[in-house]
């Protein structure tokens, strides 16, 4: 086994060493088998990479449970793989060290199969800076018979088309069952001798595998898409998501790693169910996770109390999209709370729905201080709320904060969008008249039953149109509108009490651009990336310009993207991959945005999306 | 129960020492780390804690002198409050079981609960440092008995310090390799990388071999 030996002036070097040694409490560290001989399964070194630094890698819950799953088999290690902070990556440079795995220090082109989970698209330059530290060509069409498979899997994979040229086979929807299958076809396919190809076209036999490398996409003289199409009948037309139904029977890491230096979500977490009910119309997330399936409240609490003992972690959390909407919260949060006390362990809720409820639930919840209120209404009237399908009213907006208030809370964060479909600056003003609603209330209070000083902070961020949302079809809006809103927005924000956060416009732009892009962006990020582009999700290391030049070098126009309308014929670039919602129920849903017409939540009527297809979850409840 | 009693009773807590040694690739946490990653085993082990009181109750765990990023240990000390006795050969055998890569306990040892912290009795560390040719730069830097000025930076401030009075005893093992008895604690402590920041700038090792070079603290001496 090769390893890469750190040596200690290096690490003496750099902030934070204790991201690149490994060794934490539950890693696990596996002996290589003796040579294998002629029948047995192949061992297979698996590389599990997360784009970014070991702070947000090892807070993501894909990788805690796929690791988990893939480390009980026993012809199977999987490792950790992360981006090193940039004063580790320029020294490893200059050290010519190749990018290794945590457990065993192997550079990652010893591996077998290199994954990568895609959680945002800002992070594409730092996967090719990744391959490049890795010694891994990054053109699929460079790598030869001794390369890894490069994978991919994750939420941004559903347009994967800008990244189709870096990665062999990218895996479109839940992995637990997935990825074992494709790595059981990995060892029949290594056992038969036969060539790289064969493994390819092996692989996209299998549901919820999709093989960028044998679909061919044409173009259009606009630059639309004409068609794209398998090279090969042996390969299926379109690629139906995989999911797990019952979540009750799935694996879920209890004796997850425990690391030594601090992450950024530094505790457990409990997965309460996947998918979300509501529909809102500019969340991906609330579409390609459909249908809501939950874990059970006792199945919950056993593996609440077994991570416990397990990681010896004080502190517990919860993971969905929507926590307020799981059917058992109330029984499950106290029992937790009955369990863990005792121990000195406190539960952290994630932001509820404010209701009388969930304020009580958080109140029991915050042992010692209160944690900060968090509300997302996304846009400031309730004309736009309704465009969007965001189900909450400003009166019970108003009647939630007053009874934090009352219950000792002094502020709240509030989240809101900027760009919207529709939008107008009288909906922007309407964020500022929010504000100043709840600071009557604030005033209005007695004297004994409001804090003393109310905090509240807005922020915002670009509305960026996503694929398989019903506004995958809208122009974003022009910079300059953009800027003109947020100005506007700014103007009318004058209390000392709120303060106004935002975010920057540059990486929403490109971020656009990628999200609804197409194959031929893969230029423009290598161009990107060879001009010194890595950690881009980091503002910091971001850089507009040199965006803007490399898509112009290519040849593209950015509007083109961004900006332009697309219409319902249009052949989108991921119009090949199924999520199981279909495009009607988009389309549909993006005409009822135009009228402002809102749609009921899937607990409440179901609206047949087409997630029904997979036959569980949500869909089969009674309502 | 009146108020005073029932802080006597829960103030009853059982001290037990653990002597500890760190390697690779532990070696490379912070003290902070060290904190969280024995509070977290501790936790793991089933060790009864005694708990603050207060706002926001801690685990009572006081290290004798915190380490650094880089530096191994052979001995350095820890004391563990528990809220109800417990026999050490267990501790030791539970603490170790549930520690992770290059941490581990080699005694556990009740102590009587006092009045000092174990941070206020450290007098003395001993280290080891292994680095190419260092004994040669101690018999030329240590021998003689003119002042050492080391710049140290102290609330923004740079002021110079002899080091030479914290020094108590050095030996050469081989020609790689250097014991150095030094004063430690919280009034006057000498760190080893000072000292091998010395080495450096008087010319007597290169940047590289100090930057490269083991850093072991083999014990602590108290009062
Ligand atoms: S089929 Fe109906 S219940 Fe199922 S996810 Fe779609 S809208 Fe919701």
């Amino acid at each position: 086994m090769n390893t890469v030996n750190l040596p200690r002036h290096l690490l003496r070097q750099v902030s934070k060493p204790a991201r690149y040694v490994g060794g934490e409490w539950n890693s696990v560290c596996k002996k290589l088998p003796d040579s294998p001989d002629g029948d047995v399964r192949p061992f297979v070194r698996f590389a599990f990479c997360f784009p970014d630094i070991y702070e947000i890698g090892m807070s993501n819950l894909a990788l805690r449970i796929l690791y988990d799953r893939l480390n009980k088999r026993n012809d199977i290690w999987c490792e950790r793989v992360f981006y090193p902070a940039i004063d580790m990556v320029d020294k490893m440079r200059e050290l010519e060290l190749p990018l290794f795995a945590l457990e065993s220090k192997s550079p990652i082109n010893d591996f077998d199969l290199v994954g990568f989970t895609l959680q945002y698209e800002m992070c594409y330059t730092t996967v090719l800076d990744m391959l490049d530290l890795g010694n891994i060509p990054q053109l699929t069409s460079e790598r030869g018979e001794n390369d890894p498979f490069v994978i991919a899997g994750g939420p941004v994979v559903y347009n994967i088309e800008p990244m189709a040229d870096f990665f062999d086979i990218v895996l479109i929807g839940e992995g637990e069952e997935l990825l074992p299958e494709l790595i059981d076809c990995y060892q029949d396919w290594k056992l038969s001798g036969a060539d790289r190809n064969e493994f390819l076209y092996k692989a996209a036999a299998i549901e919820g595998v999709y093989v960028p490398s044998l679909y061919n996409v044409s173009y259009k003289h606009d630059g639309t898409i004409e068609a794209v199409f398998p090279v090969d009948e042996a390969v299926p037309q379109r690629v139906l998501k995989r999911i797990e139904l019952d979540l009750d029977k799935t694996d879920f890491p209890v004796d997850s790693i425990v690391p030594n230096m601090e992450i950024v979500h530094d505790r457990i977490f409990l997965e309460l169910f996947r998918g979300c009910t509501r529909g809102c119309r500019f969340c991906q997330a609330g579409m390609i996770y459909r249908p809501v399936r939950e874990r059970s409240a006792d199945k919950l609490l056993e593996q609440a109390i077994e991570m416990e003992a397990k990681t010896g972690y004080d502190e517990i959390g919860m993971l969905s999209l929507s926590t307020s909407d799981y059917s058992q919260l109330g029984c499950l949060t106290d029992s937790l709370l009955e369990v863990m006390t005792p121990n000195h362990t406190s539960l952290s809720l994630p932001s509820l729905r404010l209701d009388s409820f969930n304020l009580g639930l958080m109140e029991k919840a915050s042992r010692t201080r209160k944690g900060g209120l968090t509300f997302a209404p996304e846009a400031g009237s309730q004309r736009l709320r309704d465009v969007i399908n965001k189900n909450i009213a400003e009166e019970d907006l108003l009647s939630a904060m007053k009874l934090a208030f009352a219950g000792g809370w002094s502020g709240a964060k509030l989240y809101f969008m900027l760009g919207l479909p529709t939008e107008t600056l009288e909906d922007v003003a309407g964020i500022a008249e929010l504000t100043a609603k709840i600071e009557q209330i604030h005033r209005e209070l007695p004297r004994e039953q409001r804090p003393r000083r109310l905090e509240l902070t807005v922020s915002t961020a670009f509305f960026i149109p996503k694929p398989f949302t019903p506004f995958q079809w809208v122009p974003q809006m022009s910079q300059e509108k953009l800027h003109e809103h947020q100005r506007h927005l700014r103007s009318l924000i004058r209390s000392r009490n709120v303060k106004y956060q935002w975010h920057e416009f540059g990486t929403s732009w490109i971020e656009a651009v990628l999200a609804r892009g197409d194959r031929r962006l893969g230029q423009v990020l290598r161009l990107v990336w060879s001009r010194g582009a890595r950690l881009e999700a980091w503002d910091e290391h971001f850089d507009l310009e040199r965006w803007l030049t490399a898509i112009e070098d290519c040849g593209l126009s950015i509007d083109f993207y961004t900006s332009r309308e697309r219409k319902y014929e249009e052949i989108l670039p991921w119009d090949h991959i199924d999520c199981g919602v279909n495009k009607e129920f988009l389309w549909q849903e993006y005409q009822r945005a135009q009228s402002g017409e809102t749609t009921p939540a899937c607990h409440e009527a179901c609206m047949a999306c087409g997630a029904s297809c997979f036959g569980g979850g949500i869909c089969y409840e009674q309502k | 129960m009146n108020k005073n009693e029932s802080e006597a009773q829960s103030a009853a807590v059982f001290v037990y020492r653990l002597v500890f040694g760190r390697e690779e690739p532990a070696i490379w946490l912070g003290h902070l780390d060290m904190m969280r990653t024995f509070e977290r085993s501790l936790r793991r082990a089933k060790i009864p804690l005694a708990w603050s009181h207060g706002y926001n109750p801690r685990p009572q765990m006081v290290f004798a002198l915190p380490i650094s990023v880089g530096m191994a240990a052979r001995a350095d000390l820890l004391d563990v409050s528990c809220s109800e006795p417990i026999d050490p050969a267990d501790f030791l055998r539970r603490i170790n079981s549930n520690l992770p890569a290059g941490i581990s306990v080699s005694e556990c040892i009740a102590v009587e609960q006092s009045r000092d912290s174990l941070m206020s009795m450290v007098d003395q560390a001993e280290y080891l440092l292994e680095a190419e040719n260092i004994c040669m730069a101690a018999e030329v830097v240590l021998s003689g008995n003119e002042p050492m000025f080391t710049e140290k930076v102290r609330k923004g401030k740079t002021s110079s310090v002899d080091i030479r009075p914290l020094i108590l005893e050095w030996k050469c093992h081989q020609q790689d390799s250097l014991y150095i008895r030094v004063l430690a604690g919280s009034s006057s402590n000498l760190r080893p990388d000072l000292l091998l920041k010395h080495f450096v700038d008087q010319g007597k090792i290169a940047q590289l071999s100090a930057d490269d070079a083991a850093i072991i603290r083999l014990k602590l001496r108290l009062k």
